[in-house]
């Protein structure tokens, strides 16, 4: 595994917590290698989220510092961090029924001053064909399927064009074919300069396209160093289980001891 | 027929609906007859009478209630927006009551300006609201309206008080008031309001397509690089200072803002960028046709409030029924 270790993320001494006694994350300092798919792991509720979240700067830490190319996230203009970092919650319902391409719009908003442009019409498409679902332009979104709202809103953060994509449990309603067919234009978008990071849960998902790794136990963050992953210590923690690699043509599988 | 014709006959719709609405009215000596030899052929008999009915009572008053309805509309299609909840509007957030109590205290007290005192409790009554529904920064769509029931008590009952310690002469006025009416439109109410109706639908129609960004949800805006918190309350300040000026010169009609949303996205969809001037027209357009039917239904004049309550409860009830709240 080449490791390109140039930092497009750093967090020091990075501390977070929702009231005074109880802290979700506490003293963390890691890196984020830039054009990279780093992959976090870690139970539910283990503070995988917050730390994403931290890290897009859709929340404020209370401790610490996080520097994104060199700038203090703190100080970025909300645009300008948006056209630098973009971030995909995890599932929601919305209330409306706006179409797809209205909800994808969305997406150019730090592009937009008062009203969207043809070219923006034109970054929509774009990022619809990426994904494969130009089809479902004209749909109303809250009446598609979990997954294609998955998709919708993935096309959504890449008509945003940010250099660095927080990924919350991209494929988590994806059925297998499309867990795949993602992955594969997520490796196909770091291959082309971008960076992304991804809250991932299945491990033979995630070992198999994951470059980096950081696992989330206990309100820490630990950046794995090990040449296999799966062998650090802290992996027995996370899945609350053993897990047996097998290999097959280089590449790892994992059943776990049931 | 498809949505872009609706829109061109939504755009035109409201020029014959206000001529026509010129042409009714109570005064038996001006007959519509009178009205059309003047305006096409010049006939001069009775001419000053006839202008002045048409322009200085009938033209203002029509022109009122236009923008009235438009406001409303537009107020609640973009409260509906910012809240992510499709039962709200002026009206069920309190913000009608409020203003109504401020302009019954303004009559009350006789010093204060009436728009301001309305806009001032207007915006207190939203802010009651919204401080009440929220918990843990989240506000859901029943807990607003019930704080919006609340708010609407509270200010409610302030305003009886006024009622009992007003003289009986100011009390009609207020009573009369309250109920919705525009029997008093003239120029100088509509000059009273143009400013902060015009002021507060600028703000509205700059931010209306941001409106959609905020509906995703916070979390989505914010990664979108939109501040929600900022347009929130920019869209507030703005709402309650077109809607607060025209209630205080209307009186409270009540649900009409809730419900022409619904009739323009049920035709045009839910994109604000397209909606809002939708809602504008025909907010203005229906509100219009109810106050020539509360005009000419009978010899006396039925409060317009008293009419729209009539015709919008029923369909406050069925859209409760048919959107999920998520009572359970």
């Amino acid at each position: 595994m080449a490791m390109k270790e140039k930092p497009i993320i750093s967090v020091t001494e990075l501390s977070f917590g929702y009231n005074q006694n109880q802290s979700v994350i506490s003293n963390v300092t890691c890196n984020i290698p830039e054009n990279t798919l780093t992959v976090i792991m870690g139970k539910n509720g283990s503070g995988k989220s917050t730390f994403l979240r931290l890290l897009g700067g859709i929340m404020q830490y209370n401790s610490g510092a996080i520097s994104v190319n060199g700038f203090e996230l703190k100080k970025m203009k909300l645009g300008d961090r948006a056209k630098m970092i973009g971030f995909l919650p995890q599932h929601h319902k919305p209330v409306f029924p706006f179409r797809v391409s209205e909800v994808v719009l969305t997406g150019r908003a730090s592009y937009i001053r008062f009203s969207p442009k043809k070219s923006d019409e034109y970054h929509v498409d774009r990022a619809l064909e990426l994904i494969g679902i130009s089809s479902l332009k004209n749909r109303i979104y809250s009446e598609l399927s979990g997954g294609e709202q998955q998709l919708v809103m993935i096309a959504r953060i890449l008509a945003q064009q940010p250099k660095i994509l927080l990924l919350d449990e991209p494929i988590s309603h994806l059925d297998y074919h499309n867990q795949i067919r993602i992955l594969k234009l997520i490796k196909e978008l770091v291959s082309n300069n971008i960076t992304v990071v991804a809250v991932l849960h299945d491990p033979n998902m995630a070992y198999l396209f994951g470059e980096k790794f950081i696992y989330v136990h206990d309100s820490q963050v630990h950046e794995v160093k090990d040449e296999k992953p799966w062998e650090n210590h802290l992996v027995n923690n996370i899945f609350d289980n053993e897990l047996f690699p097998h290999e097959h043509d280089g590449k790892y599988i994992f059943i776990p001891k049931i | 027929m498809n949505t872009k014709a609706l829109r061109y006959i939504a755009i035109i719709a409201p020029i014959p609906v206000i001529m026509v609405s010129l042409l009714l009215g109570a005064s038996e000596d001006i007959t519509i007859e009178k009205v059309f030899s003047f305006l096409f052929f010049g006939d001069l008999t009775d001419s000053e009478l006839i202008k002045t009915i048409l322009f200085h009572i009938r033209l203002p008053r029509v022109l009122l209630v236009f923008l009235t309805g438009g406001i409303l509309a537009v107020s609640g299609s973009a409260m509906q927006a910012i809240f992510r909840n499709p039962l709200v509007d002026p009206y069920i957030l309190g913000l009608s009551s409020g203003a109504a109590f401020g302009a019954a205290l303004a009559l009350y007290v006789a010093v204060l300006p009436i728009q301001l005192s309305a806009f001032v409790f207007g915006l207190l009554a939203v802010g009651l609201s919204y401080v009440m529904a929220r918990k843990n920064n989240q506000v859901s769509v029943v807990s607003l309206i019930l704080a919006g029931i609340i708010t609407n008590g509270i200010f409610t009952a302030l305003l009886t008080i006024v009622q009992i310690v007003s003289d009986p002469f100011k009390l009609q006025s207020i009573v009369h008031w309250i109920m919705g009416s525009f029997h008093t439109a003239s120029w100088y109410e509509l000059q009273l309001v143009i400013l902060p109706a015009f002021a507060g639908l600028l703000v509205i129609f700059i931010l209306r397509w941001k409106l959609n960004v905020l509906a995703l949800g916070d979390e989505e805006a914010l990664s979108a690089g939109v501040n929600p918190g900022r347009i929130k309350i920019s869209i507030l300040i703005a709402t309650t200072m077109a809607s607060s000026a025209v209630i205080a010169v209307s009186g409270i009609i009540g649900l009409y803002g809730l419900i022409v949303p619904h009739i323009v996205r049920m035709i045009f969809g839910v994109n604000n960028k397209v909606t809002m001037l939708m809602n504008l027209l025909l907010g203005g357009t229906f509100l219009v046709i109810i106050d020539d039917i509360s005009r000419s239904f009978s010899g006396f004049e039925i409060p317009i409030g008293v009419f729209t309550m009539l015709i919008c409860a029923p369909f406050f009830i069925w859209l409760l029924k048919k959107t999920n709240t998520g009572w359970q």
